[in-house]
């Protein structure tokens, strides 16, 4: 992955994740803030539920207080025969507005019912037993009816005249009706349980909308605990959260709930909206930003890549390259600094070929003159002895002049041979490639050296693998390579040793290890061993290990040498291109 | 004439009223304005029963108005003399209240009371009573085949509640289907009233058979029939009221008697009742031996007797309009005073 394209990524996410992160503050701020609204109003349509309650109730206690005070009711407590006041309760329920009364004689026994006529003589016992009924204050009860029992708000009032007693229990059912004169906002709904079975019925659920059944856990919990509930029901924009109050009568039982229900379509089209506007801000600032990041990342990398190509100019050898600085910033600098290295750097290169070039004639003439000084001195010797038999010793000039004829051609040999030599070092021919087992390559070789192995005392190993792949590469430079490899390891173990050639693949190329555990070399001598006629030995020409660089090199390869003083030498010699 | 006076003046003495009041002299005159539930839809004025038919000798028919009213005129040739007033208008179909208020504000002579109305007389309301000539008792529908469940209900009723509030002590309780003035024999069928046996036999009935529907034929009987169903609730059986005009498994009715002779009158109830009795009872233990087996199985249950009440405004006077059996009897009444 480029600069270029990382540069753009991380400028990409970086937007993403900012408008990522923003979306979702504003979607947690806008869910509390709804939470807040929904629970004012909650709260609103709670406050007005008690103050109509508190009305009914006052309306309620009015009523029944007026039946107590009045003459009927009087005429009933004092009358020795009640049963004659069987209808009255209906009639007086009616004036004064009541859905529910009964009148009770102080025995408990029911004298006349408004709801449920039929009841009379039935014992209300609950009256007897709570005994003081303090005017003024209603409660709710469960009220029986004909076809069922119902929720009531309702009020007792006493009268006593002498000692007899009668109750007046009136009330107003908890209904449809009740929940219709609250005024509810839009999207809000109010809901009235009432308990009158004791496990939870669904068909005692008053109120608009469906979800009853959905409720009952909410329901069961609120009248279980006599607690206010919170609750969401339902998902998504059907979603609503509902408050639930616990309503209790006389004696601490909860005998319903009322349920505050809000819908939250609300809020999950505020949220929809909002991750709509989210996507669509995110997809525009996802585009701006690529653009943008596309701009500023190719203003801010176009430098650093013009100084990548000149690295890789410089790395590939063009050493006089340059980079063009157009700004005066840091990139700017480490151009000019790029500038600066790469002038050092051809002057240092210039300074250091002249040194090797200086070098390279002066071991070229050193060599030469070592080369050439041997052969001479016997020239120069035999030459003399030739000059001075013919004048001391006339008789024997002859046989001297034979012997030193022979000396001086064999002489002369070698010096022809070692120009020969230098002669074919410069004349390296380029390589004639063609597939080529070097495994195959490496037996037939080695079988060569077979006896002068033996006669050096050094065994010779060979850890071929079968995998290694063929590689194009000229036969007979390849085998020039390995034989001098081979000579050099023999000359490096005079006192014998092991000779280990080794192949492998490496990837899809190969690599060649000849190995010896001759004296070994020092760092110094690892570094300049390719060094054209540069040699350890006391002998030999200085070119052996340089054509065989010079063999490496002409088929793309790479030659190394790793070793340390008394642990031998190994030369690796990588061949990349691979053939069938 | 003289006669004429003295029966009047025997009859005042026998219901019970102030001489002074009687001694008011007889006028003739005037229309007599009846009010009655009853909504008679024959095409024809009826000629037989009580009521209506009762006016037949006395008056004859002139205005006929099946359902809504019917106009008698008073007949100078009557077998015991024309009556007082000049016609009698009878209006049908109006319900007890509005009876009441009508005699309350002087548009109804005569009324129909019901229960209770008789104890809350209001000033110069005179009350006629018959003797217990109806009888309100449960008919089962042939559907309630498991007699458990009839003895239950029969068990289940608290008679004595109903006729102290509903009826306010008018009538009487019974177990038979004769009163006990006309059969002599009816304290031998005393009904019984346990709640415990009554859950015990309808806990033993199949659940099925334990929902019933309570027909009433006289809205009258609505409010008794309400008892009955809280009563039946109590010992374990649904029943529920069943909408005036349909007949449910179980019917709460009530029936005229029509003798005095208790033959006649047994088969006359049980032809109002549909129930099954010899066509010739010779003596009164044949009539016991039929009433017994009628009564047997519960089939029907009798619950009370009752008397028929009127109301009679404050301008009527005269001896009691109606006799012992509930008969109509206009002839020996007249009006006081200008119709109002």
């Amino acid at each position: 992955m480029t600069f270029r394209t990382r540069l753009l990524l991380i400028f990409t996410l970086a937007v993403v994740a900012s408008v990522g992160v923003v979306e979702l503050l504003v979607q947690k701020a806008t869910r509390r803030e709804f939470e807040r609204m929904d629970a004012a109003r909650s709260d609103a349509l709670v406050t007005q539920f008690r103050k109509e309650f508190d009305r009914r109730s006052q309306e309620v206690v009015r009523a029944v207080g007026g039946i107590g005070r009045s003459d009927s009711a009087l005429n009933i407590a004092i009358s020795p025969d009640p049963t004659s006041f069987y209808g009255e309760a209906g009639e007086l329920a009616a004036a004064h507005s009541l859905d529910l009364l009964e009148l009770v004689a102080g025995d408990g026994a029911i004298v006349s019912s408004a709801e449920w006529p039929a009841r009379f003589g039935y014992r209300e016992d609950w009256l007897v037993e709570h005994g003081d009924w303090r005017e003024g204050q209603a409660f709710l009860r469960r009220a029986e009816l004909p076809d069922g029992v119902t929720l009531a708000l309702a009020a007792v009032s006493t009268v006593t005249a002498g000692d007899r007693k009668l109750f007046v229990v009136g009330g107003q059912q908890l209904d449809q009706a009740f929940l219709s004169s609250l005024v509810l906002p839009d999207g809000m709904r109010a809901l009235l349980y009432r308990s009158l079975q004791p496990k939870f019925a669904a068909e005692q659920m008053l109120g608009p909308g469906p979800r009853s059944a959905e409720l009952r856990a909410l329901v069961e919990d609120t009248l279980a605990r006599k607690r206010e509930r919170y609750r969401i029901v339902g998902r998504g924009a059907d979603a609503e959260s509902f408050h639930a109050l616990p309503l209790a009568g006389y004696d601490g039982a909860a005998l319903g709930a009322l349920l505050i229900g809000s819908s939250r379509r609300g809020l999950a089209e505020l949220e929809s909206k909002q991750l709509r506007y989210g996507i669509e801000v995110a997809a525009f600032g996802i585009l701006m930003s690529v653009a943008l990041g596309a701009w500023a990342t190719a203003r801010v990398t176009r430098p650093v890549e013009r100084l990548a190509r000149s690295a890789t100019a410089v790395a590939a050898g063009n050493w006089d390259t340059t980079v063009e600085v157009t700004s005066g910033d840091e990139i700017g600098r480490l151009a000019l600094a790029f500038n600066r290295m790469t002038e050092e750097l051809m002057a240092q290169r210039e300074r250091l070929v002249q040194a090797e070039r200086v070098a390279a004639w002066r071991e070229l003439a050193r060599r030469l003159a070592h080369e050439l000084k041997n052969p001479l001195f016997p020239l120069q010797i035999t030459v003399e002895n030739m000059q001075r038999a013919r004048s001391q010793y006339p008789e024997q000039f002859d046989e001297v002049f034979r012997e030193g004829s022979q000396t001086l051609l064999a002489e002369l040999g070698n010096l022809k041979q070692i120009v020969a030599r230098f002669s074919d070092f410069a004349k390296m021919p380029a390589p004639e490639m063609q597939p080529l087992d070097f495994n195959r390559l490496i037996g037939e070789t080695m079988k060569l050296f077979e006896a002068q192995l033996a006669r050096a005392g050094i065994a010779a190993r060979e850890e071929l693998d079968p995998a290694a792949p063929t590689v194009m590469a000229d036969p007979e430079q390849m085998t020039r390579a390995l034989r001098n490899l081979i000579l050099n390891a023999i000359d490096a173990m005079p006192q014998g040793g092991t000779l280990t050639v080794r192949t492998r693949r490496l990837g899809p190329g190969l690599r060649l290890e000849v190995a010896d555990t001759g004296q070994g070399l020092t760092p110094e001598e690892c570094g300049r061993l390719f060094t054209p006629y540069y040699t350890t030995k006391t002998h030999g020409t200085g070119l052996g290990l340089a054509i065989v660089q010079s063999v490496v090199s002409d088929h793309h390869g790479r030659i190394s040498v790793a070793g340390a003083p008394g642990k031998g030498a190994t030369f690796q010699i990588d061949l990349g291109d691979r053939t069938g | 004439m003289c006669s004429r006076w003295l029966a009047v003046y025997s009859l005042l003495a026998l219901a019970g009223l102030p001489l002074a009041q009687a001694a008011t002299r007889p006028r003739y005159g005037g229309v007599l304005r009846v009010e009655i539930r009853e909504n008679i839809e024959s095409v024809d004025p009826p000629d037989s029963g009580t009521g209506l038919a009762d006016l037949m000798g006395a008056f004859s028919i002139t205005r006929w108005e099946a359902g809504l009213r019917a106009t008698y005129a008073a007949d100078n040739n009557a077998p015991g003399g024309r009556p007082f007033v000049d016609a009698v208008e009878v209006r049908m179909g109006r319900p007890l209240r509005d009876q009441s208020i009508d005699l309350e504000v002087g548009k109804a002579d005569v009324i129909e009371l019901g229960a209770g109305e008789s104890r809350r007389g209001a000033a110069g309301r005179k009350i006629w009573m018959s003797a217990p000539v109806r009888i309100v008792a449960l008919v089962f529908g042939p559907r309630v085949e498991d007699a458990r469940i009839r003895e239950g209900l029969a068990l289940a009723v608290d008679r004595t509640a109903i006729l102290n509030v509903l009826l306010q002590r008018q009538g009487e309780i019974s177990g038979a289907l004769l009163p006990q003035w006309i059969s002599g024999y009816a304290f031998l069928f005393q009904p019984a009233a346990d709640l415990g046996r009554a859950r015990t036999l309808i806990a033993a009935a199949p659940p099925g058979a334990r929902n019933l529907s309570l027909g009433v034929e006289d809205g009258g009987l609505r409010a008794m029939a309400d008892r009955v169903a809280l009563n039946a609730r109590d010992a374990g059986l649904t029943v529920t009221t069943a909408p005036q005009g349909n007949a449910g498994d179980v019917r709460l009715v009530d029936a005229q008697v029509a003798s005095s002779d208790p033959a006649r009158a047994l088969a006359g109830i049980a032809a109002a009742l549909g129930l099954i009795v010899p066509a010739r009872m010779e003596n009164a233990e044949a009539v016991y031996n039929a009433e017994r087996a009628v009564l047997e199985g519960f089939r029907v249950v009798p619950l009370f007797h009752l008397p028929d009440v009127y109301g009679a405004g404050p301008r009527v006077r005269g001896a009691a309009g109606i006799s012992p059996l509930g008969q109509w009897k206009f002839g020996n009444v007249w009006l006081e005073g200008d119709r109002p």
